[in-house]
Order: structure tokens, then sequence, then C-alpha cells
């Protein structure tokens, strides 16, 4: 089952806010997985400027938590906000993440910096996994130990392109749970 | 993810416990976060966690004395250092002082995903270790229990299984075919120091003497025609536990002189192959042969038999000892009632009398099969004669006194025999006794078929 069977709704429940210039397709391809995948739609809001005020001078990266802490204090527009960023991202005790969020909270954020590959297609497939992984937490989806589902943590690459683009059947349906709450909470 | 594993991250620094949390609480862990050494201990005792991640570099009580405090209250804690590049030899010294390891922040997320992949393994097993020694000691404590004998004769061989357990001696076991001298052999293995090793019990009698070989010291690749691939043999499986060679007796001198090598050096080769391997094990032996006699008639080596039979447990027969019929009986009975779901209370006092009175060749096994026998064939609430009848025939009663052991065990064996037209299987089965036992007194009363 990889399609939303939560009620329809118009309303969009992700806005993408994209943090200085970022990738067209890769926007438009992570706002599609987003609907296609878990039934999310999706807005995507007017570029902000590049978030100096979360820039680690002595590591040349930016803060993920400051980031995350300043998309959850925009208010309206969707319930759920996912940060595009194509700068490098780090947290005070891990060297990058290829994503953060919030577990079961507000916002998230996916850096593309680290995803690249040769074939555009690999790349753009890393952004939507990253993007729908850490949209799932916002939902309140925890790590999964299953190989094929897309909530198996990554710490590399290798075992990114080795995952499914979809969810288990559990994690399915918790997500599709957690949606319903969402939406009706939201209407 | 496991739900169950608590994880407390202690750090002077907010957004590091914060960051690590939300880390972990995304692999499902339980998390909590303490600022300092204090808070801590005070959190440790409201509730304990599985794991701690310890800043090194804390303000007041320091992460080296927060590691030893955690260490005294709950000495089997996980507790993982957090240091700074600048202050790894502190993190050294606090791996000296019980840390299982350390991380120099900032860290890559894969050093950190497998170190605490590490650490719950290690914690599982640890875990699992735990339930097994539990287990077992409750095994050690019950082991006594489960023996069913009241006779003088058999307390005296508890005796010296505690006696002889705890030593690394050889030992061996002499008795009659069917009076338990495997059951005392695992025994024995259960109450010794080797308790944590297996237990592996190779029956000499039953095989040839190259396959026994090849059982025995394993074989390489290639070693002989259809060995298509390497295999272990029983002395190295045995390494850190009891290798029970049971009808020593029956092995080949040839195979004596490998053997007695093999234990006296504690290392030996795989058929076919030249390197050398080491095992070391406690060896236990059982027979029913007269080894001493076998030695005058040169069937048996001495400096082996010297070698296996550093402290020996003889077994009475049952007919020495008939006192514990009663109590074996009403073990089995219970055994196969409880197999059967039959509603079956006890014994007559005649059909007691004649399990009494039988000379059990078969011994313990042999009891043991009549009572199933009875069992299954039995329509009331108890065994009576009617159950026990094929105990009455002129081979079966005991006539002590007229004939000599060997005669009543011939008459026995050929009544068994007609009585199953000759059919090697039922025969045994009739006896209590394994097939290859019964072949071997076939061919040594020199009993031919009609």
């Amino acid at each position: 089952m990889h399609t939303n069977q939560s009620k329809p709704t118009d309303k969009a429940l992700v806005d993408l806010i994209l943090l200085g210039h970022v990738n067209e397709t890769a926007v438009s391809i992570v706002a599609a997985n987003l609907q296609a995948i878990m039934g999310l739609n999706t807005d995507i809001r007017p570029v902000l400027e590049k978030p100096d005020y979360a820039y680690v001078p002595g590591r040349n990266q930016f803060d993920s938590a400051k980031i995350i802490k300043t998309l959850c204090s925009i208010t309206g527009g969707a319930p759920l906000k996912l940060g595009l960023i194509e700068s490098d991202l780090c947290t005070p005790i891990l060297t990058f993440v290829y994503g953060e969020s919030q577990l079961g909270g507000k916002a998230a954020l996916v850096s593309l910096h680290r995803l690249s590959a040769e074939d555009p297609a690999v790349t753009y497939q890393r952004i939507a996994k990253i993007s729908l992984h850490e949209v799932a937490h916002l939902l309140g989806i925890r790590h999964c130990w299953k190989t094929t589902c897309l909530m198996k943590h990554s710490s590399n690459l290798e075992p990114l392109d080795s995952l499914s683009i979809y969810f288990c059947s559990a994690c399915e349906y918790e997500i599709q749970r957690h949606l319903k709450t969402l939406i009706n909470r939201d209407t | 993810m496991s739900s169950a594993m608590q994880i407390m991250v202690v750090d002077d620094e907010e957004n590091i416990c914060e960051a690590l949390a939300a880390w972990f609480q995304k692999d499902g862990y339980g998390v909590e976060t303490a600022g300092s050494g204090p808070e801590a201990l005070e959190r440790m005792q409201q509730k304990p966690c599985d794991v701690y991640l310890v800043d090194i570099k804390m303000p007041g009580m320091d992460g080296l004395e927060l590691l030893a405090r955690l260490k005294e209250k709950q000495p089997d804690v996980d507790v993982i250092m957090i240091t700074a590049h600048g202050s790894v030899q502190t993190a050294v010294e606090a791996m000296k002082r019980g840390a299982c390891d350390y991380l120099c922040k900032p860290f890559d997320p894969d050093q950190l995903s497998l170190l605490m992949e590490r650490v719950m393994a290690s914690k599982a097993l640890r875990d699992e270790n735990i339930v097994l020694r539990e287990q077992l000691a409750e095994q050690r404590e019950a082991i006594f229990d489960g023996f069913v004998a009241q006779s003088e004769t058999m307390q005296n061989v508890f005796s010296i299984i505690e006696d002889v357990a705890p030593s690394s001696a050889p030992v061996l076991i002499t008795g009659e075919t069917g009076v338990g001298k495997e059951l005392i052999a695992h025994t024995i293995h259960t109450l010794s120091e080797q308790s944590y090793g297996p237990f592996v019990a190779i029956n000499c009698g039953a095989l040839s003497e190259t396959l026994l070989e090849s059982e025995i010291f394993g074989h390489e690749r290639g070693a002989f025609t259809g060995a298509a691939k390497a295999r272990r043999g029983r002395l190295e499986m045995a390494n850190n536990g009891t290798l029970f060679l049971d009808e020593v007796g029956e092995i080949s001198n040839k195979m004596q002189v490998a053997l007695l090598r093999a234990l006296e050096e504690k290392k030996f080769e795989r058929l076919g192959g030249s390197r050398a391997i080491e095992t070391n094990f406690r060896l236990i032996s059982a027979t029913h042969q007269d080894l001493p006699q076998r030695i005058k008639e040169n069937q048996f080596r001495e400096d082996f038999f010297y070698r296996i039979n550093v402290i020996t447990v003889p077994v009475a027969p049952l007919r020495e000892r008939l006192e514990d019929v009663p109590a074996l009986a009403d073990h089995f009975l219970e055994r196969y009632v409880q197999e059967t779901g039959k509603r079956i209370e006890g014994f007559t006092q005649r059909a007691l009398g004649m399990l009494m009175s039988y000379s059990w060749p078969g011994n313990v096994r042999e009891l043991r099969n009549v009572i199933e026998r009875g069992v299954v064939i039995a329509r009331g609430r108890m065994i009576g004669a009617k159950e026990l009848t094929f105990l009455n025939t002129p081979s079966a009663e005991c006539q002590l006194g007229t004939l000599t052991l060997r005669e009543v065990e011939i008459s026995h064996v050929r009544a068994a025999l007609e009585a199953c037209n000759w059919n090697i299987s039922h025969a045994a089965k009739q006896l209590g006794i394994d097939r290859s036992t019964l072949n071997r007194k076939i061919k040594l009363y020199h009993m031919i078929r009609p």
C-alpha cells in the first residue's frame, strides 16, 4: 500500500521552504514524491535568504538545530514545514547530517550537499528519500528495522541507495494514522 | 527498535543533550538527559538507565568521577565517554576505569550508529549469559532431585560424583548396559567447571574403526573417498567442555595409541591434515567390560587404561539394588502416564512383587521399557500381573542359586529372540538393550538363528 488512505484534503499539509538557491528540479521532485507516496499536498513557498545566523565558521557548515528553530517560528501556511538547503548541515555533536527533523514536531530540514551522484536520477532519488524520511519523523514515525523500509536509518549513502523509496506496511499504517489526526486537527 | 533500552545523556551543554536525545528517540530508545553529574546520579536513583553517555569535561563533578560513581552503584552499566579531540588521553584513562568506549565530538553519524549497535549486542549477550547461568545453576541444584535411587550403593555413587565433578581428572564409569552410565557422565559434566562448555558424546561401539577415527579426529577435505569437505571431529567440538567416550572398551589398539597421544599432548591432527589443533576437555569414559581382564588378554592397552581411569565410578546392576525398583517404577510410570494421558494410579502388590523378583539383565533401561509397555497395554487404573506376564517366562524368573549369571543371561536372551521371531530390533527393545549390545551377545554366546 503506497498511496494515501486518509481523508482527502485540498489544503496543503507541507510547506516546502527553500533556504537560498535550491535546484528547481529537486524541489519539484520532493513535492511530487510527498504527494505521490505519502499523499501530502505540498506548497512551495517563496525563497528565504540563506540562514547565515546558523553558520558555524570553524566547520564551514550550518547548524541544523538553529535553522529548524527558525522554521518552527514561521506562522501561517501548512502545519508542517520542510526546509531545503544546498549547503552542508551539522549538529553540535555530529560531523554532518543529510537531514534533521523534530520527532512528532513541526519542522524538518534536508541538505542536498552530500547527496549528489554522477547519475542525476540517483541524486534526485536520494533527495526524495531523505525528504520523505524526515517528514515521516515529523508525523512521529521512528526508525524501522526492516531493511526494505524507508524508515530504516541510513548513516551513509550506500545503505540509503539500497533502500526502497517506500515504507513498510507497518510504518505506512502509522503514517496514515498520524496523518488522519493531523488533518482532523487542522480542519 | 528496542523500546526497553534506556539511555541517559549527561552534558552541561543543553544543545548537545537535545541533539543526542533527538537522535536516540528516533531510534526508539527511551532517553533521559542530565546537565550535571549530581543530577545524573539523582535521576539514576529514580530511574536507572542501561547506557550512559557522559561528557568528560563538566563543571563540578567531571565525567571520570561520575563514571566511578555510576559503576559503584550499578556495576554492569555501560558508560560511553564523550570527549573533545584534545582530551583523548583522558578518555583512554576512562576506559581503563570501566567505560565501554568513547566518542570524540563531533563524530560521524556512522560512528555513533556502529557504537550503539555494538553496545546493544554486547548487552544482549551479557543478559543472555546471565539467564543461561541462572538456568544452569538451577539445573545443578535440581540434578540430584532428578536421580531416582534410594539404595546405599547408589548414594555412594552420588557421593563420588559430587567429589570428582569439580576436578578435571578423567573418570571411568563402569557398569552393565542400561545402568545409566551416560546419565552419570552428564551429571559429572553439569556439576563440573566445564559445564559452560559442550558435552560431546560418542558411542565407540556403534561405529566401525575407520568411521570412529574420522568422528573423533575429524578430517580435511579429500582425506578419503567421500570426504567432500573438511569436518570437525569430536575432540575439537569438546574444546572447553567434556568428551564422553561410551563403550570405550570397543576402541581398537591402534585407535587407543592415537587417542593416548591426543590426550597427553592436548593436540592432534585431523585425518589427512598436518596442522596441529589444540583442544582442552575433560574426559569421561564408560564401559560395561572388565578392562583389567581385557588388558591381561592383550585386548586393551594398559597405558591407555591408566590415562582414562584416574577416578572410577562403579555403578551396580539393578539386581544388586532391587530396593531402587519401586521408586524407579513409580518414576517411569509418572513419565509415561503423562506422555500417554492415561489415568493409571500405580501397581498392584502382585505386580510390584514381580518387578522386585525379576533379575533385570537390561537394568534400568529394561525396567523403563517394561513400564512403558505396561502403561500402553493397561486398561484399568492399576498395572497388575496381567500387564507384566512376559516377566514370568522361565528365562525371566530369577533363578539365582541354581544357574550362573551367564546361563541366566543366555536363556533370557534366547527366549526374547524366540518370542520376537529373531527380530533383533524388537528383541533388543524387549530386553531393554541396544541392537549393537544384542548383536554382541548373540556373537558372544554363539547363538544361531534356527
